[in-house]
């Protein structure tokens, strides 16, 4: 991609160099010939697709010269990111041309993780995965399979396994991620707010972030939308142990107690419940649990919560002051990822109760309705019916019943495998992901895995989870491939496309054909009728009024926004909660119906005891949760990471700057990396920057740099909905 | 009317989350361990004790009174009318002499190609109607860039609106076309211009040395060799530099 002429000529002062100082006079008079030649850019052609660098999806346009990819862009016309890109965006080249990337269809050899492998034809690799497959679901059943998956190309992978009949399909986005959040939210308002949030951010006036470091856990469009709030003067309040980038944009940070969240949430409910500072007219008119709510949190006092987690009574009511002051153009900020405590599903409803009762529900600087844009999906054959229910229990009654049954718990899942409980799981078929590194339990992977008669996982580039496949098939990159339609909810609704940037680099094939090919070998052809993927979105466009070929030129067609419809209470039109009682629910029937409703309660939550530390993880701008270490450019940002332990602790402990240490949690599960000394952070917690620590030899940029936060991070769960409840592992550091 | 090609850099809607960094590599093909932009984090002491952060988004800071240019023995560093300072690969002989002469390390050697490389405000792009790579890719929208002598264009508009800092200091000022707006906050030292004793070196060479080299090879031949020797001698104190280096 360099743009200098021939560089053979160069160096000439090095050693013999020298002599070749004759070459020169004709550049000497060059130069006192100025002009000088300008470089110019090189003859190219654009073509449209939407990212898959992490799982906001940002609209790009990707420059390709000679057949490669040679550039990313930002789509201006896409709400998801309004022409912008992150580093990870732009690094996205880099996920292509990693010289790691796996090239071709692998057989294990050796021992399962030993990394022995054979080259084979992915004829002979569909066969003997067909001959495993239908061996177990001869001997199993069908629910014998399951399926875990990350990523945009997971979706034909769900199609696969639902048509061989297992219920068993999940993804980390519940139940490691964003579960608690959007239960909560449909719980009390029948608005799960998941996926790409629907907050006015741009028109908001005050922030009250809780722990959501939007500046580093970093989406475009979204972080964009609040940075232009804040620059017009919007006020922030940042509450995390850590001060983040996000806490420097701030007008305050409060370094609130880890896991006291709900505390200071409560408290802020009780102050405006108790000095009717929230939107009197909404509340009557849309809600309905007013005086029960007012009850249950009747003990939760300011200085009770100040006790708890740390922030002064004093600055707890003025702060419910201030929001209601500024409402509707008021958000109380939740995080994404909201799997910390062993009551998550408590924060969330406090964050879904405190904006109800700031009113912003369809109002702007609020919570706005979404517009989306149809395309029918392909009509295909019923999947037969599964008979078992799924192992992992998510939407079960009498298991989980509130967890999302489409995505599961994965790590539900995990355990499930290993125990072989409630009934055996032999066949495992991963797409993407890396149950190591984003689950909290080495211990519980390593012995699932080996309970399995066959895995078989799909994936871009090695890792820690699909070294252990016993076959392996390399799928296209984003840039190398069609995959299904992007369809989306902003205040515009669209629909964008994303085409192949240049023919796949290695012998790799993409999701939709895998599966097509997996299916035949099966006998499921009828659920992948299209040839490709191509052919499947434009037949569903055609149903749409649309076409591929359209959408090709295009990139992206929306819908354009419709403030009566995204802001129905600003235009004199009723807003819509579609829960059971058809109002938003300050106490949720549905928790009430399941005996579930000490969620709104607080329970307390573990505290270090005598030289141990709260453990947090978290992320930065420039990389995406664990698959991005090894991408050259990213690492070349950040290599490692380190332990944030504040100064106070750090000399307690004779820890410098820079110094190698040892973290343990109590289960003496160690990982080993250097101090960050820093005042960014609580005395009693430490932090690490997630994603590190990969022990997968393959990945040659990031084997060994840094620790595992996924080996530190608490196995617990959250009692009501069986996501993770990574933040409650305490730890002790030692100078190595 | 002459273009002023400007960079403007907002610190308090900079996010240092390097998409600039990683856009800039990837249009020019950057070789790893060396970046042509950066962002520095400045980590302060806020009131009471609390921590605070400035980020400040740099590159090159197409100097009015750029001293790599006036550093350079072969003619290779220029500067365009419309203010960018640019390096004429054709001419440039690797010799560094410019390197310490920048006092905000802009420059560097592309071990790649042999050449100086540098943030050249993209003008193979900006030639082409073309926003600079890390401002089409911002993410909080820190950065904007166009031509000050067009009352119309969104520099010109932001330089009124905005009180604007440049990186001088009382013993560097060569005339930077890079602005920061950091919300009334005095810019911290370790973000100010370092001083460049190089630079006095450099410019002997310039008013000594350098008209020699209308006299022919022998003249050419005598700038090489001192400016190869120079390169030697700056060996050490580079090595010095490097440790406050900010390509991070």
């Amino acid at each position: 991609m360099s743009k200098t002429t021939d560089p053979s000529r160069r160096r000439f002062l090095g050693g013999a160099g020298l002599l070749a100082v004759g070459g020169y006079p004709a550049r000497a008079l060059a130069r006192v010939k100025a002009p000088h030649a300008a470089e110019m850019l090189g003859p190219s052609r654009e073509v449209f697709s939407f990212c898959d660098m992490c799982y906001w999806r940002c609209g790009l346009k990707i420059r390709v010269r000679d057949g490669r990819a040679v550039k990313i862009e930002g789509n201006p016309e896409h709400p998801n990111n309004r022409g912008v890109v992150c580093a990870k965006g732009n690094a996205g080249l880099m996920a292509a041309y990693d010289p790691d990337r796996l090239k071709f269809p692998l057989l294990r050899m050796g021992e399962r993780g030993a990394g022995k492998w054979k080259r084979i034809s992915w004829d002979e690799a569909y066969d003997r995965i067909a001959a495993a497959f239908l061996k177990a679901k001869e001997q199993y059943g069908p629910e014998t399979l399951a399926m875990i998956g990350h990523g945009t190309w997971e979706k034909p992978y769900h199609r696969l396994a639902h048509a061989f009949g297992t219920p068993n399909t999940t993804s980390p986005v519940f139940g490691l991620c964003c579960g608690p959040r959007d239960v909560a939210n449909q719980l009390v308002a029948g608005r799960p707010l998941g996926g790409n949030e629907t907050l006015d951010l741009e028109n908001c006036r005050y922030f009250l972030m809780m722990g959501r470091n939007i500046t580093e856990s970093l989406h475009n469009g979204e972080t964009l939308g609040w940075v232009e709030a804040v620059a017009k003067g919007a006020q922030v309040v940042y509450v995390d142990p850590r001060y983040t980038i996000t806490a420097s944009k701030a007008k305050e940070w409060l370094p609130i107690r880890p896991l006291t969240d709900h505390a200071f949430l409560l408290a802020l409910i009780r102050v405006m419940i108790e000095e009717r500072l929230y939107d009197t007219e909404f509340v009557a008119a849309y809600t309905l649990g007013l005086e029960e709510l007012e009850r249950r949190v009747a003990r939760y006092t300011p200085e009770w919560a100040e006790e708890e987690c740390g922030i002064a009574a004093k600055d707890i009511r003025r702060i419910a002051r201030e929001l209601a002051a500024h409402a509707p153009a008021a958000l109380v900020y939740s995080p994404r990822r909201l799997t910390r405590t062993s009551n998550d599903l408590g924060t969330g409803l406090a964050i879904s109760i405190l904006n109800t009762l700031l009113g912003v529900w369809d109002r702007e600087g609020g919570i706005f309705s979404p517009l989306s844009f149809p395309v029918p999906e392909p009509d295909l054959p019923p999947f037969p019916h599964a008979d078992a229910p799924r192992a992992d229990g998510a939407g079960v009654e009498g298991v989980w019943p509130l967890a999302n049954a489409q995505y599961g718990l994965t790590n539900q899942m995990w355990s499930a495998i290993a125990e072989q409980k409630p009934y055996p799981i032999k066949l495992l078929l991963t797409a993407g992901g890396n149950g190591f590194m984003n689950s909290t339990d080495f211990d519980a992977i390593r012995r699932a895995i080996g309970q399995l008669d066959f895995f078989v996982a799909a994936d871009i580039a090695p890792n820690e989870m699909n070294q252990y496949a016993d076959i392996l098939l390399p799928e296209a990159s984003y840039l190398e491939r069609y995959d299904d339609l992007q369809t989306g909810g902003a205040k515009e609704g669209f629909v964008a496309v994303r085409m192949p940037a240049m023919k796949p680099l290695h012998d790799t094939r993409d999701a939709w054909t895998i599966c097509k090919q997996l299916a035949g070998r099966l006998g499921l052809g009828a659920w992948f009728p299209h040839a490709s993927a191509a052919e499947l979105i434009d037949e569903r466009l055609k149903k749409a009024g649309l076409s591929l070929a359209e959408l090709e030129t295009k990139g992206i067609v929306k819908k354009p926004a419709d403030p009566a419809r995204n802001f129905p209470r600003e235009h004199g039109l009723p807003s819509v909660f579609p829960t059971p009682s058809g109002k938003v629910e300050l106490v949720p029937s549905r928790l009430k119906a399941l005996g579930m409703d000490d969620a709104l309660d607080y329970l307390p939550q573990v505290r270090p005891q005598d030289g141990e530390f709260h453990f947090t993880f978290g992320r930065v701008g420039f990389h995406t949760h664990a698959r991005t270490q090894n991408n050259p450019w990213l690492a070349d940002l950040m290599g490692e990471n380190e332990l944030w332990i504040h100064p106070d602790a750090a000399s307690r402990q004779g820890i410098r700057d820079g110094d190698r240490v040892e973290v343990a949690d109590r289960n003496s599960r160690k990982e080993t990396l250097r101090a960050k000394v820093t005042r960014r952070i609580r005395p009693d917690t430490v932090f690490m920057v997630h994603g590190f620590g990969h022990f997968d030899p393959r990945m040659r940029t990031a084997h060994g740099k840094g620790a595992a936060d996924a080996n530190l991070a608490s196995r617990d769960r959250d009692g009501h909905l069986g996501t993770v409840a990574m933040g409650r592992s305490l730890v002790r550091v030692r100078k190595l | 009317m002459t273009k002023k090609y400007v960079m403007l850099a907002d610190a308090t809607r900079c996010i240092n989350c390097k998409a600039c960094v990683i856009a800039c590599r990837a249009e020019w093909g950057t070789p790893l361990g060396h970046s042509r932009d950066w962002v520095r984090e400045v980590e302060m002491e806020g009131p009471g004790g609390m921590p605070d952060l400035m980020l400040l988004p740099g590159r090159c800071q197409h100097c009015d009174d750029a001293p790599c240019v006036e550093s350079c023995p072969s003619g290779a560093a220029y500067q365009r009318e419309d203010g960018v300072v640019l390096v004429d690969h054709e001419l440039c002989s690797g010799c560094e002499l410019c390197v310490p002469a920048c006092p905000y390390d802009a420059r560097f050697l592309n071990p790649e190609t042999g050449t100086v490389s540098k943030c050249t405000f993209c003008q193979p792009r900006i030639d082409a109607g073309q926003p600079p790579a890390c401002v089409g890719t911002c993410v909080g929208r820190a950065l904007v860039f166009g031509d000050a002598n067009d009352p119309a264009s969104e520099v010109s508009r932001l330089l009124q609106e905005k009180e604007w800092l440049r990186l001088t200091s009382d013993g560097v000022n060569v005339g930077p076309n890079h602005y920061y707006h950091t919300g009334g906050r005095p810019l911290p030292p370790e973000a100010l211009p370092k001083p460049t004793t190089p630079h006095v070196q450099g410019r002997l060479l310039e008013e000594v040395v350098n008209p020699l080299a209308g006299a022919g090879l022998l003249g050419m031949a005598g700038v090489f060799v001192a400016a190869g020797m120079k390169k030697l001698l700056d060996r050490r104190s580079e090595v010095q530099r490097q440790e406050g280096g900010h390509h991070d």
